[in-house]
This record gives structure tokens, C-alpha cells and sequence, in this order.
């Protein structure tokens, strides 16, 4: 009788409980690229307008589910996130123009490898020159 | 000898009790006790940058209301719905074409919410009256981007079909 009781508390608690987290986790990671592609931005915003060879080091923790991250035409930076429901980019429009290291770049698009990888990440924002600002990871 | 008696014996006295439960969880069963998937909040999950505002699932109809938070104007090309079922769900979306966006495309200004409505929805074990869980996916580029990349993001929708 105990036992039957118990494994009717514990069954559905367990259940509800895999399905709440499972959903939050998507909204955990979206707020979490939400934040490191709007710090990004308004760095490499300020550093564009301190002058050119202004920099800053930011320190980002990238979340799981993040399989790319690149810049696009140099005003679009796009982080590829895949969830349970499928893959979604989050974009980030920058005011001023972004490039990253030549070496990542095929035409129009750059990409940023190490930020596509989970952890800790430093990223250095260099304002380069009077039109772009370099985003790259040391 | 005594041990298959003393079986029987028990079987004899308690078979009654065994049937009884049975039916008791059957009954339970039947009338969805057991379905704790309806003590979920309903939810429309989409990324922040198209923040969902609300929705409604109607027998043959999914109506969702989206917010452009992007900060840009975009142009939407395409917008699908489909769910995990072996025969997926299947829905028609009619978008009105507007702005400087190309035929068969719609503009989304930044800042402005819209509602996108799929109309004679069918397959995909979208019943009435029951929980479901439909994925939508949309296409968009943003206007005042040079080449124009085309991005996608996809959300989800979990909810019961509730009769109008």
C-alpha cells in the first residue's frame, strides 16, 4: 500500500517536473544569447565611437545549443540555436560596420568558430579602423 | 499439495478485489486521471526576438500573435506549421502581401506585433478537445540588410483544442 501510494506521488511529480524543465531550458538559453549578442553589440558599438584603436575584452559564457556563430554583410550578427523544436537564428543588428579575422570570412559572411562552442569565452572588440570594428576570440 | 491450495484459495477470496481494482483503474484510465500532461500551463515558446503574445487553438485553426523585437524592419517569405505526428498537421496560411516587401512576401515593421492565423487545419492528431503540440517555423530577411540573408527561427506551441 505504501509502495502503491508512493509511486503515485513520485510517477506524475516526475513527469510534470521533466516537462517544466524541459521548456525552461529553451528560454534559459534564449535569454542567455540574448545577453552575450546584445553586450557584444553595444561594446563593439562604444568602442567604434571611442576611436580607432579603442578595445575591450569581454568575457561571455555561451550556452549549449549554440552551433554557429557568424557576422553577415558586417551589420548582422547571427548566433544558429538549436532546440527541441527546431533550429533558430537570433540576430543582433549592429549600427557600425563588424568583421572578424579574414581567414573566417567567404564572401559576406564571417564566422566566429570559438563562439559557437560552450563555455567561457574571452572576446576581443577592436575598433581596427575608421569604418569596422574586429570581433575575435583570444 | 498444501502450497497450490493455499494458492487457489487466495485466488478464491481475492479474485473479486483483483477485478474490482482493474476496473477501478480502467475507469480512471478512461476519463484521463492519468493524463498529467493536461496539469501543464499551455505555452507558446518562440524566441524573444519574436516574442509570442498569445495564441488560441481552434478546431481547424492555430492563431498566434507575434511581436517584431528585432529593432529592424523585415520581410516575411514564408511561414510553416507542422507538428511530430506520423501524418503531419496541415494548415492553410493566406498572409495579405504588403509594403516594400516582394509578392507573396509581407512586411513586419519593428516594434509591431502581428497575427498569424492557419486556417483549416487537418491531420497531425489535432482533435478537438485534446492537448496538442504544433512547431511553427518563418522565413525573413531584414530590408535594410545589403544582401538580403534569408533566416529562419522556429517555435512551439503546446496547448488544448478548445471548441469555439
Amino acid at each position: 500500500m505504501i509502495v502503491a501510494l508512493t509511486f503515485v506521488i513520485i510517477v506524475p511529480t516526475t513527469y510534470l517536473f521533466f516537462q517544466y524543465s524541459r521548456e525552461s531550458v529553451q528560454e534559459i538559453v534564449d535569454a542567455q544569447v540574448t545577453k552575450i549578442g546584445t553586450s557584444i553589440i553595444d561594446s563593439a558599438e562604444t568602442i567604434f565611437y571611442s576611436g580607432e584603436g579603442s578595445r575591450t575584452i569581454l568575457q561571455l559564457n555561451v550556452p549549449e545549443g549554440v552551433t554557429q556563430a557568424s557576422i553577415m554583410d558586417g551589420k548582422e550578427l547571427v548566433f544558429n540555436v538549436t532546440s527541441s523544436f527546431g533550429e533558430s537564428e537570433i540576430i543582433f543588428f549592429s549600427r557600425v560596420n563588424l568583421t572578424t579575422l579574414g581567414a573566417n570570412c567567404v564572401s559576406n559572411v564571417c564566422k566566429i568558430p570559438d563562439l559557437a562552442q560552450e563555455g567561457v569565452k574571452s572576446l576581443k572588440i577592436e575598433s581596427i579602423n575608421k569604418n569596422s570594428v574586429s570581433i575575435t576570440t583570444v | 499439495m498444501r502450497k497450490s491450495q493455499a494458492a487457489l484459495e487466495f485466488l478464491t477470496t481475492y479474485a473479486w478485489a483483483f477485478i474490482i481494482i482493474s476496473v477501478a483503474i480502467g475507469a480512471l484510465y478512461y476519463f484521463g486521471v492519468f493524463d498529467f500532461g493536461k496539469y501543464l500551463p499551455q505555452k507558446c515558446v518562440f524566441p524573444s526576438q519574436f516574442k509570442c503574445l498569445d495564441f488560441s487553438l481552434r478546431p481547424s485553426e492555430v492563431r498566434i500573435k507575434l511581436v517584431n523585437n528585432l529593432g529592424e524592419d523585415v520581410c516575411v517569405k514564408s511561414v510553416g506549421i507542422t507538428n511530430d505526428a506520423a501524418s503531419p498537421i496541415s494548415c492553410t496560411f493566406s498572409p495579405m502581401p504588403q509594403g516594400a516587401c516582394a509578392a507573396s512576401e509581407f512586411q513586419w515593421n519593428h516594434d509591431t506585433t502581428k497575427d498569424f492565423s492557419f486556417t483549416s487545419c487537418s491531420g497531425g492528431g489535432y482533435i478537438s478537445d485534446t492537448r496538442t503540440e504544433v512547431k511553427v517555423s518563418m522565413n525573413y530577411y531584414a530590408i535594410n540588410t545589403p544582401s538580403k540573408p534569408i533566416h529562419s527561427i522556429s517555435g512551439k506551441i503546446n496547448g488544448r483544442v478548445t471548441p469555439s
